[in-house]
């Protein structure tokens, strides 16, 4: 007779334990504690004490916060936002005022500035008129063409992404890799590529080709690929393997399966991928403007330093407007695809 | 005019010839015990045996898929062996249990990728395949029994045994001289698979072609077979025609699940 633990092996008295034991209490108050801890170095104390104040103000507890008058602030220079573009007509080069631009028309306007006259020391009123030339729509439509650009980079970009990717992820996926040098090769770029963020890539990249939309793409296109290379590959990866062996065994070249065994079954997931980078690229695009990369995040920089938020305003709803459009766009787009 | 050959040499060799072939996987297992038979042309040969007897690995040497340890495998006369896959593979097509078709891609596509290794690479990546090969797939769905309407329709939307006459139609596309079928029915009921293989044996007469099958139900391979191969842990312990499957072969076959066996050769 061997010894055996009753409790277990006798038939009719099989337990299961409770999912969790004293161990698993240990660890959620050692987590909690460290991120106590954590949350302290990261000011989140301060957090909590301006939101609370700013919670009961609004209730009317207190009078006024600091989080609420910066809020307040921010959304009284941002709204009414700038539609209009009004420009000196002195400082137009060459206006035909016979014939304006649509809608447009030219305002006079008065100002009056006091001087002082040396002889008699006294204020004398001086009356300047200057005439400005207003389209009404103007700033929203130059907006509006920025914000075209933008896309157009997001654009180019993506495709740059997919061209880089394509062929990275196939020296990428272990199983189709044709050395395994290359291999770890493709993963390194994939890695190196995904870890420089664009922002940091486009202030380098502005430095090489100029201010403009060329470094945004490129910044844009080669973090992307990164992420690509490396999603398309693991779905190269992960593909079912029993039609590419069906193929192989019929006698077609490696790169002939991966065409027609393994792309047409990952291609929803590629779809979907390369959808999200375009919408990634659009986003990021008014961002990399923002270290002179081209687009409207240039624009946006330009105003945010010359004070005119009212402007920034415009921008920032044409952002918010063009987001939301194209992940309607691309939520049918990927519908109909898969 | 048309050339003579003297093709008589080449009749007297068997299409496929095993010569002792042995495998073991890297995990210990011994799949095939030093195998040797050969199968002469336009036979339609059997292989039975239970699960784990080795039928697959065996169908698998015979186009590379594994690579025996020990012994040669011949086809018609050619040695397998690195240098002679590609060539051997163009001639020697494969019927899957699980079916293995593309599953996204429509029905007649993916009898077309039967001709993948023949056309040049500009139509294998675009799937541009010539007009006489697209007319050949056409009438192959309709000879083994799918509707002109499944040629449009993707293979994942198809019941299992429309899916496995897609498999055979990819098979026969390119006329092999050998046909390996390795448990074609195995995962198909009764009937289906009854007419299954019923298509799988008229389709390889009409071509006259080579057919090497694993399957493991003896009644199968009774109703079925010009010639039975028992294997039994990597060994052939049977060899012959399907009349001479009697209860001591199903017995040196099945051993412990003779019973088994013997029940579904009453049903």
């Amino acid at each position: 007779m061997t010894a055996v633990h009753p409790a277990r092996s006798a038939p009719g008295t099989v337990r299961l334990d409770p999912p969790y034991d004293w161990r698993a209490a240990l660890l959620v108050l050692v987590a909690g504690f460290l991120l106590l801890l954590s949350g302290q170095r990261v000011q989140l104390d301060r957090f909590v004490a301006l939101s609370g104040e700013a919670i009961l103000a609004q209730l009317g507890f207190v009078e006024g916060s600091q989080v609420g008058r910066g809020l307040g602030r921010m959304v009284q220079s941002l709204f009414p936002v700038a539609v209009e573009e009004r420009r000196e007509v002195t400082r137009i080069a060459d206006l035909d005022r016979d014939k304006l631009p649509a809608f447009a028309r030219i305002e006079r306007i008065e100002t009056t500035r006091f001087e002082l006259d040396r002889t008699t020391m006294a204020l004398v009123p001086i009356v300047e008129s200057k005439e400005y030339l207003v389209e009404p729509f103007g700033y929203l439509f130059r907006v509006f063409g920025k914000m075209v650009e933008t896309i157009e980079i997001a654009l180019w970009a993506t495709i740059l992404s997919v061209l880089l990717s394509a062929p990275i992820a196939v020296l990428a996926a272990a199983n189709y890799t044709p050395h395994r040098a290359l291999y770890y090769a493709a993963r390194g770029l994939v890695s190196f590529l995904r870890a420089i963020p664009e922002l940091v890539s486009a202030l380098f990249l502005v430095l090489a080709f100029g201010f403009g939309p060329i470094a945004g793409i490129l910044a844009l296109g080669l973090h992307a690929a990164g992420f690509l290379g490396k999603f398309y590959a693991e779905d190269i990866e992960a593909a079912d393997k029993k039609p590419q062996e069906a193929l192989r065994a019929l006698g077609a070249s490696k790169l002939r399966v991966l065409r027609s065994a393994v792309l047409p079954q990952v291609a929803p997931a590629y779809v979907a991928y390369t959808l999200y980078i375009l919408d990634r690229n659009v986003r990021m695009a008014t961002v990399v403007g923002l270290v002179g990369a081209g687009g409207i995040g240039q624009e946006l920089k330009g105003r945010y330093d010359l004070f005119e938020y009212d402007h920034v305003g415009t921008i920032l709803v044409v952002i918010f407007a063009t987001v939301f459009l194209l992940d309607q766009i691309s939520a049918r787009l990927r519908a109909r695809l898969l | 005019m048309t050339l003579e050959v003297d093709h008589s040499p080449r009749v007297e060799t068997p299409l496929l010839q095993f010569v002792e072939v042995a495998k073991t996987f890297a995990d210990g297992t011994r799949a095939l015990a030093g195998v040797t038979f050969a199968v002469p042309r336009a036979q339609f040969c059997v292989l039975l045996g239970p699960s784990g007897s080795g039928k697959s690995t065996l169908l698998r040497c015979v186009n590379g898929l594994v690579e025996p340890d020990r012994g040669t495998v011949r086809f018609d006369g050619l040695r397998l062996e690195r240098r002679s896959l590609p060539s051997i593979r163009r001639r020697v097509a494969m019927v899957h249990q699980h079916f293995n078709l593309v599953e996204r891609l429509p029905v007649g596509t993916n009898i077309l990728t039967g001709a993948l290794a023949r056309v040049p690479a500009w139509r294998a990546y675009l799937h541009w395949f010539p007009r006489e090969l697209r007319d050949k797939a056409c009438a192959l769905a309709l000879r083994v029994g799918l509707e002109p309407h499944h040629l449009r329709r993707r293979v994942s939307e198809l019941s299992g045994g429309q899916q496995q006459r897609v498999g055979i139609a990819r098979a026969f596309l390119c006329d092999p001289d050998l046909l390996l079928a390795d448990e074609p029915v195995a995962s198909l009921d009764p009937a289906t698979a009854r007419d299954i293989l019923e298509l799988l044996r008229e389709a390889a007469r009409e071509r006259a072609t080579t057919v090497l099958c694993s399957l493991h139900q003896p009644e199968l391979a009774h109703r079925f077979a010009d010639r039975v191969l028992g294997l039994r842990s990597g060994r052939i312990v049977f060899d012959g025609p399907p009349e001479r499957l009697d209860e001591a072969a199903l017995a040196r076959i099945y051993g412990d699940g003779l019973a088994a066996a013997r029940l579904e050769l009453a049903a």
